[in-house]
């Protein structure tokens, strides 16, 4: 059936969590890697300082595994982009949002126990209040600007279920999920006006530099690519209003190209014969539904798999999502679109291919 | 966009051969790139501090108390027929001085309850809460006067005395600084840390030049580069340094501004 893979859902279902092989290994993973991220840094650190204390090295050891796993995530959305074999890392990205939050829970925790907490001033009114030296760059406190992340952090912990993402709206959801932007600048100053005053090795430093240019960079040539594809198309266009987007040969069976019109990015599928045009913008997450497939006659995003009929663009029964749907016709072997996008889920007739001989 | 044909949605039972072998390089990668990052992390991290806070072990103590300017414990040294005792820090749990625990029994011979810190020579006991007592004698043996070894100008940071002989490390910069703050704020004696040279520090405790606290004085000044003139005085081994707390001088960027 169209909107399901087997027995797998593949739109808004509500189930806490839709356990399947690739999650348990995915979490598996994540878990082995933050035990034994948490577990070297420790005994690494126990073996060659002897005289460390313990609660130094757990600080340490889970704010600087949150912070290389904030790497990570803010690296896999660029990188999916440049090359389509890193999606299977973003399908379950916020499960790296949730552990990257518990890691800063405990960082920060932690932190505010040991500096800020058994004194004479309220722990959390001391992290905001505390180490205060606004005249000079490197005497900033920092502590706020940690407790700030950590609360983006939460917040998107908190909303990362599906359920968040329809009863928020889409752009309320994706809006408030961009702030993981500001979080990381925000870490980023944390680290620099706090410990790396104390800790003043070169390398700590080039470090952290060369995560941030690592992260500015990825974002730049990902935006390049994605400005190159956003070019208007310059088609010929006809006097019904229709615009020459491609030729038919352009576009592999059950695979899409994607143009630009009118300032919209339109997906433009062959399958079984057929041709349909949809808006390129998955209502789940904002995927790009022309660098999905058709799967079990449907347009299948390649985030996270949502799926829409390309006459109609609308999710099957019993899923409600739908996106705006574009007339298409044929002429010879010339694809023309008419850039007027229709109301979500409505019906287009798709264009015949003729029989191939 | 790179990538090739293959497609895949975590759903799906099993990935085409292709991407999950891509993956398993990426995720390998990944594992090796964050071990790598760990080991480097931890061992660049600079020497951690030499001081010892042996929490979770009580002792018992004796000795005669002075109540100020910050409560200490005048301990005979074993075995040692010098005139001398060893002075003990006292303090309390947390980030409190132990002015609460020994109210009232200045010059008293007492006995109490503490966990040890120390570091370089330098000793402190942190206070279990009524524990201590008073075993009689009004004094037992008065203590030697200072010794004056003049006014000098030194150079350092003022950090509570508590975090940096043992219980924090590092107890001292400014990731430290709220910390200290508070501590110094609850009571915790101030002592300016300076450096002597090839890593070898000296330990002054602050008091104004009365000889009273001024912890609440110094609280702008904590864990910053300052430099202090001050008459130092000797007291058996304990060096007090006392200022008049105006004439502290920083000496990072803030200095101009301060």
């Amino acid at each position: 059936m169209a909107g399901q893979l087997g027995e797998r859902t593949v739109s808004h279902a509500y189930q806490a969590v839709g356990w399947n092989r690739q999650k348990r290994v995915y979490d598996l993973t994540l878990l082995a890697g933050v035990v034994g991220y948490l577990a070297l840094f420790v005994g690494v650190g126990a073996m060659l300082s002897p005289r460390a204390t313990v609660e130094t090295l757990i600080i340490r050891a889970f704010g600087t595994a949150a912070l290389l796993l904030l790497h990570v995530v803010l690296s896999i959305g660029p990188l999916a982009r440049l090359d389509r074999r890193f999606l299977p890392l973003l399908y379950n990205r916020r499960h790296l949002g949730v552990a990257l939050f518990v890691l800063g829970l405990v960082h920060g925790g932690f932190s505010i126990l040991q500096f800020h907490a058994l004194g004479v001033v309220n722990p959390l009114l001391s992290v905001l209040t505390s180490n205060g030296s606004w005249s000079e760059l490197a005497g900033l406190p920092f502590q706020p600007l940690g407790l700030a992340a950590l609360a983006i952090l939460f917040l998107m912990a908190a909303t990362s279920h599906d359920f968040w993402l329809a009863n928020l709206t889409p752009p309320v959801w994706k809006g408030l999920h961009m702030l993981v932007y500001v979080a990381y600048g925000l870490l980023v100053l944390h680290v620099g006006l706090g410990v790396l005053q104390a800790e003043t090795h070169a390398l700590l430093a080039g470090l952290l530099a060369l995560g941030f240019a690592w992260i500015v960079a990825i974002h730049l040539i990902a935006g390049r690519r994605e400005r190159a594809a956003d070019r208007e198309l310059q088609g010929a266009v006809a006097e019904d209003g229709f615009v020459e987007a491609c030729r038919v040969g352009d576009i592999a069976e059950k695979r899409a190209r994607i143009v630009c019109l009118s300032g919209e990015r339109i997906a433009i599928f062959r399958y079984d014969g057929k041709i349909s045009a949809v808006s390129n913008v998955c209502q789940h997450q904002n995927g790009p539904l022309g660098e999905g497939r058709i799967i079990d006659g449907c347009i299948t995003c390649p985030w996270h798999g949502f799926q829409y009929d390309p006459a109609d663009g609308a999710s099957p029964p019993p899923f409600t999502e739908s996106v705006p749907t574009f007339r298409v016709r044929l002429d010879g072997d010339r694809v023309l679109v008419h850039p007027h996008p229709q109301r979500p889920g409505t019906r287009v007739d798709p264009a015949a291919l003729q029989e191939e001989s | 966009m790179a990538g090739g044909d293959e497609f895949y949605i975590g759903y799906q039972r099993q990935a085409p051969a292709g991407l999950s072998r891509f993956q398993r390089w990426t995720v390998a990668a990944l594992l090796l790139a964050a071990a790598v990052v760990a080991v480097a992390l931890a061992a660049l991290q600079s020497d951690f501090d030499p001081g010892v806070f042996e929490f979770g072990v009580v002792r018992d103590f004796a000795g005669v108390v002075h109540e100020r300017p910050h409560p200490l414990l005048l301990v005979d040294r074993p075995g040692h027929n010098l005139p001398e005792p060893s002075r003990f820090l006292l303090v309390a749990a947390g980030k409190h001085g132990a002015d609460g625990e020994v109210a009232g029994l200045d010059g008293r011979r007492v006995r109490l309850r503490g966990t040890l810190i120390h570091r370089q020579g330098q000793t402190m006991v942190e206070v279990v809460a009524g524990s201590v007592e008073p075993t009689g004698d009004a004094t037992a043996r008065p203590a030697a006067g200072a010794v004056d070894l003049g006014v000098q100008t030194l150079r350092g940071e003022i950090v509570d005395s508590k975090c940096y002989l043992g219980v924090m490390k590092p107890g001292r910069g400014k990731p430290h600084r709220a910390c200290a703050t508070l501590c110094i704020r609850g009571g915790i004696p101030p002592v300016l840390r300076v450096e002597t040279g090839s890593g070898e520090y000296r330990h002054f405790l602050l008091t104004d030049e009365a000889g009273g606290v001024i912890n609440h004085r110094l609280l702008d000044l904590i864990a910053v580069p300052v430099e202090i003139a001050g008459r130092v005085l000797r007291t058996g081994d304990l060096l007090v340094l006392e200022i008049d707390p105006t004439t502290i001088r920083r000496l990072d960027a803030a200095a101009g501004s301060s």
